[in-house]
């Protein structure tokens, strides 16, 4: 019962945000310069085909006009039609306006879909990375504050957040990919290519998981409850297994949701140096190639994947804690 | 087995700091016969809370435990392996603390963690049979309908519903030995009084010995046969707890007694003064509205303050009594306007406050001033303290020369050293913090004070010497004080009149001598029994102490809201819910069933 009201006013919440990112988004692409339908039907159209293709995609209505009909596809599960994609993969965007070639467009939806599984993966892969060195350390850095598990965590914190990715992304193919040849990595052709890019973004995460478990660990064991743990007749491991690590989890979930949601949606960079064919890599093409249907339907699918996973955050959160719930 | 349970010899504790090693448990022996109630007082920073982690070996850096020797049931505790000494902590010895809320993982259902303890103390026993004790001792420290509490988290519970549970978690294990240390320090009076009777009934039904240790010696008189005085580490007084208190024999323990307010046995209450009214509170009504817990948008009407009226007079000590969640903090913020009432009416000087355009309140606020209970909390850690006592003053448009005038003669008139001027408020004690705040309301001239347990985080010396300082203040300024506190001694020896409220509502008011000697209101009796003296208690608690614990501001009873605990309630009390009614002497109590005066019953009697 308490779950459903929950969920029920969270939901609600959520579209409310969703929505204001739509407008948000929807607007700021129609006032950047950069006209869509010359994009689609090439530099050496004649004018009167790209008023005629406007015409067609209805970029012709004011602003509002066109933001109301895009919601009414949205809400039945229509996220338009990429501008310059067709069905095939292939990115058409410069090629004449009367080649024959050129087949129907693919659908926006369809584009995520597939490039989705992709990043899923890659930020799965980078979170457990990333979770399997960090959990460990960031804990034992808690627990002997000050000592050397601290100052290692702080170390090894601080020289993974000074390192640029790109550059740590470029040193790693080199070393491991052309030089060892461990590891592929340009590309994608089956699981291995994952890896590369994989490591790279845990780097990205680790510092955040360890300071902020280091943080709340050593928080927890000064509170009354822990000191009073063997008092009580507990033991130290009793304590900290089921005592210590559940009170400090809270903070770490919390930094997980927002960090799973940058993994989905801000993963550009490290996509585009390896050319991994995730959701990263779609961004960076619609927006270069001002794919309008493409940018509002990336952008919107992750302003949703957000509010989800951060109920679902808050879920785990209230079922670790029931003080949460309020 | 006819020896002590517990010897202690020679035990030292040192403090190692930064090379230097200071002695904070010195050379301390005692011992503590089986079932016996020993007590250890001592004023904050003796040592009590130290040696009593010592005598579980819990202490850890800075402190040393640095020689001596603890003989608990035969076994050195300070020299046992550490898988015998688990099989002692915790098991054959009990531990509760000062701070019943955070003693208990706040996540996890009290009933699961007491169960856990007890398997791992003592694994033989299996889960059902565990669970069974739990239930057993959670019902025998008389939490109600313990099937359903076991369950809840500690965040669920009440300071004083949590300090039983702690209760149970000590004693679950059949120890032989009980360490109480402070328990009933953060409880209020009726809820520590319970506590303190609970403990008495248990240690007789179960044989266990009990080390009480608390700060003040009115508590440990209820409850101790022998007790330990503590001063500086050491123990400089030992014997019966009745001679002590009434022969001390050492200047320590005399000045400690001495320090205790006296309630009834030669006490002059400050009698009521007329003059004008500078404070004037009509019909005052605040309720907030609470999400219902796992409802989508049902509210529930929390009634903090109901209905309430009084005035303070120019010069007058008003004082307003409670316990925790009867809506005093909602009355000082309603009565500093940080809220406004949702009904009724607060006129400052004759002029009602919600009248008052925005510019005329801000000029308004200059007469009426609120001092806080948290010294360390309320003041601006990175500002000199000139600064600070100006700033009042900046906001109020005065000019910067005039305002560091004005601000050094409200530092010298507080008593701060003007050396202190420029320095930020770092190391510096409560008390002294606590003047910083006067001289921050002083320099506005206000009419009226009000103080919201401003000197509760004070210790009886510090107390005693802002008492004083309020006092010359008053004389000086013509000052009106508000007080609104728990503490029935201090109100006992500053307050012209009293206002006690229970559940938002004011239950009785009266002047100073009837209140403490002749109150109308059993609520009152109740608060007044439960005070632990070291003179005889006028209202016997077997009489008049209350049971139980206050009903839910969200659900009030029907009728007269303190029925539901009152020794005196009748079926009327269900269906009317008594008004303040004035009696002789501009006394008020809202009661149908009131005690009478002395006078009044015998004029009764004579016609």
């Amino acid at each position: 019962m308490f779950v459903l009201s929950f969920l029920l006013r969270r939901l609600l919440q959520g579209a409310l945000i969703i929505l204001l990112v739509t407008f948000i988004i929807f607007t700021l692409l129609r006032v950047v310069p950069g006209d869509p339908a010359r994009l689609i039907v090439g530099g050496m159209a004649p004018d009167e085909v790209v008023v005629m293709k406007a015409k067609e995609l209805g970029l012709d209505r004011p602003i509002p006009v066109q933001f109301v009909s895009y919601l009414g596809d949205l809400v039945t599960g229509d996220l338009g039609t990429s501008f310059v994609r067709p069905k095939s993969g292939a990115s058409l965007g410069g090629s004449s306006f009367d080649d024959a070639t050129r087949e129907e467009r693919a659908k926006v939806l369809d584009l995520i879909l597939a490039t989705l599984p992709m990043t899923l993966q890659l930020a799965a892969v980078a979170l457990a990375l990333a979770l399997l060195v960090a959990v460990p350390l960031g804990t034992l850095g808690g627990l002997y504050p000050g000592r050397w598990p601290d100052k290692l965590a702080l170390a090894i914190g601080s020289i993974c957040v000074s390192t640029p990715n790109f550059w740590l992304g470029i040193v790693l193919t080199l070393f491991l990919s052309v030089k060892l040849k461990l590891l592929p990595a340009i590309g994608y052709r089956g699981f291995s290519y994952t890896i590369l890019p994989a490591i790279v973004l845990a780097v990205e995460i680790v510092p955040f998981i360890l300071r902020t478990l280091t943080v709340s660990v050593a928080q927890v064991m000064r509170e009354d409850f822990i000191q009073l743990a063997p008092i009580r007749g507990l033991s130290r491991s009793r304590t900290i297994f089921s005592h210590a690590l559940g009170n400090s989890a809270i903070p770490l979930i919390n930094l997980l949701g927002v960090q799973l949601g940058m993994l989905l949606g801000g993963v550009l960079v490290i996509e585009f140096i390896f050319d991994y064919p995730g959701l990263g890599l779609l961004t960076i093409n619609a927006v270069l190639q001002r794919d309008f249907p493409l940018i509002q339907g990336i952008a919107i699918f992750i302003s949703v994947m957000f509010v989800m996973i951060n109920v679902l955050v808050d879920l785990i959160a209230m079922t670790i804690d029931p003080r949460l719930e309020y | 087995m006819t020896g002590p349970i517990l010897a202690v010899s020679n035990l030292s504790v040192d403090l190692e700091r930064e090379g230097r090693s200071r002695r904070v448990v010195d050379d301390v022996s005692f011992a503590l016969a089986p079932g016996e109630v020993l007590g250890l007082v001592g004023e904050a920073g003796s040592g009590k809370s130290v040696l009593a982690r010592a005598l579980v070996r819990a202490v850890s850096t800075p402190l040393e435990i640095a020689a001596g020797k603890v003989v608990f049931e035969g076994k050195d505790i300070l020299s046992l392996p550490p898988r015998a000494l688990s099989a002692i902590r915790g098991n054959r010895i009990g531990f509760i603390g000062a701070n019943p809320m955070g003693s208990l993982d706040p996540r996890l259902p009290i009933g699961q963690q007491i169960v856990e303890k007890l398997r791992c103390v003592r694994p033989g026993i299996g889960r059902a049979e565990a669970r069974d004790k739990v239930l057993d001792l959670l019902a025998r420290v008389r939490i109600p309908s313990p099937g359903a509490r076991f369950h809840e988290a500690p965040f669920q519970f009440s300071g004083g519903m949590m300090q039983r549970v702690m209760i149970v978690d000590a004693l679950v294990s059949d120890p032989s030995l009980v360490i109480a240390d402070n328990i009933t320090q953060p409880l209020d009076v009726t809820v520590a009084a319970q506590i303190i009777r609970l403990i008495d009934g248990l240690r007789q039904s179960l044989d266990t010995a009990f080390l009480f240790i608390s700060s003040s010696l009115p508590v440990v008189a209820q409850i101790a046969e022998r007790t330990l005085v503590m001063q500086r580490g050491r123990i400089v007084e030992e014997g019966r707890t009745a001679e002590i208190a009434a022969r001390p024999r050492q200047s320590y323990t005399r000045a400690l007694i001495s320090r205790i307010p006296s309630i009834w046995k030669d006490v002059t209450a400050p009698a009521a003064r007329e003059g004008e009214a500078v404070l004037t509170v009509d019909n005052v009504m605040r309720s907030y509205l609470v999400r219902r817990r796992g409802s989508f948008n049902a509210y529930n009407e929390v009634k903090a303050v109901r209905d309430v009226s009084f005035t303070v007079k120019a010069g007058e000590n008003f004082g307003i009594v409670g316990e925790s969640g009867c809506g005093k903090s909602t009355l000082t913020r309603l009565l500093a306007w940080l809220e406004q009432p949702d009904g009724g009416r607060i006129a400052f000087l004759g002029k009602d406050l919600s009248h008052l355009s925005a510019r005329s309140l801000t000029e308004m606020r200059r007469s009426f001033q609120l001092l806080l209970q948290d010294p360390y909390g309320s003041l601006p850690s990175g500002m000199p303290l000139q600064r600070m006592i100006e700033e009042p003053l900046l906001i109020h448009g005065v000019g910067r020369a005039e305002a560091a005038k004005r601000a050094q003669e409200a530092m010298a008139e507080v008593g701060l050293d003007m050396e202190l001027a420029d320095r930020l408020p770092v190391g510096l004690s409560a008390g002294q913090r606590q003047r910083i705040n006067i001289a921050r309301a002083l320099v506005l001239k206000p009419r009226l004070l009000i103080l919201d347990e401003t000197l509760s985080a004070l210790d009886q010396v510090e107390q005693a010497e802002l008492l004083d300082l309020f006092n010359r203040l008053q004389a000086t300024h013509g000052f009106s004080y508000v007080f609104i506190s728990h503490d029935l001694a201090l109100v006992r020896r500053m307050c012209h009149r009293i206002a006690v409220m229970y559940l938002g509502r004011i239950v009785e008011l009266a002047d100073n001598s009837t209140l403490f000697e002749q109150p109308h209101h059993p609520y009152t009796r109740a608060l007044l029994s439960a005070m632990p003296t070291l003179e005889d208690n006028r209202f016997p608690r077997p009489r008049y102490l209350l049971d139980g614990e206050p009903p839910s501001p969200i659900d009030l009873p029907l009728g007269c809201s303190f029925r539901s605990r009152c020794p005196r309630a009748q079926g009327d009390c269900e269906k009317t819910d008594p008004p303040l009614l004035a009696l002789a002497g501009g006394n008020y109590a809202a009661c149908l069933h009131r005690h009478e005066a002395p006078h009044e019953e015998e004029a009764v009697h004579v016609e």
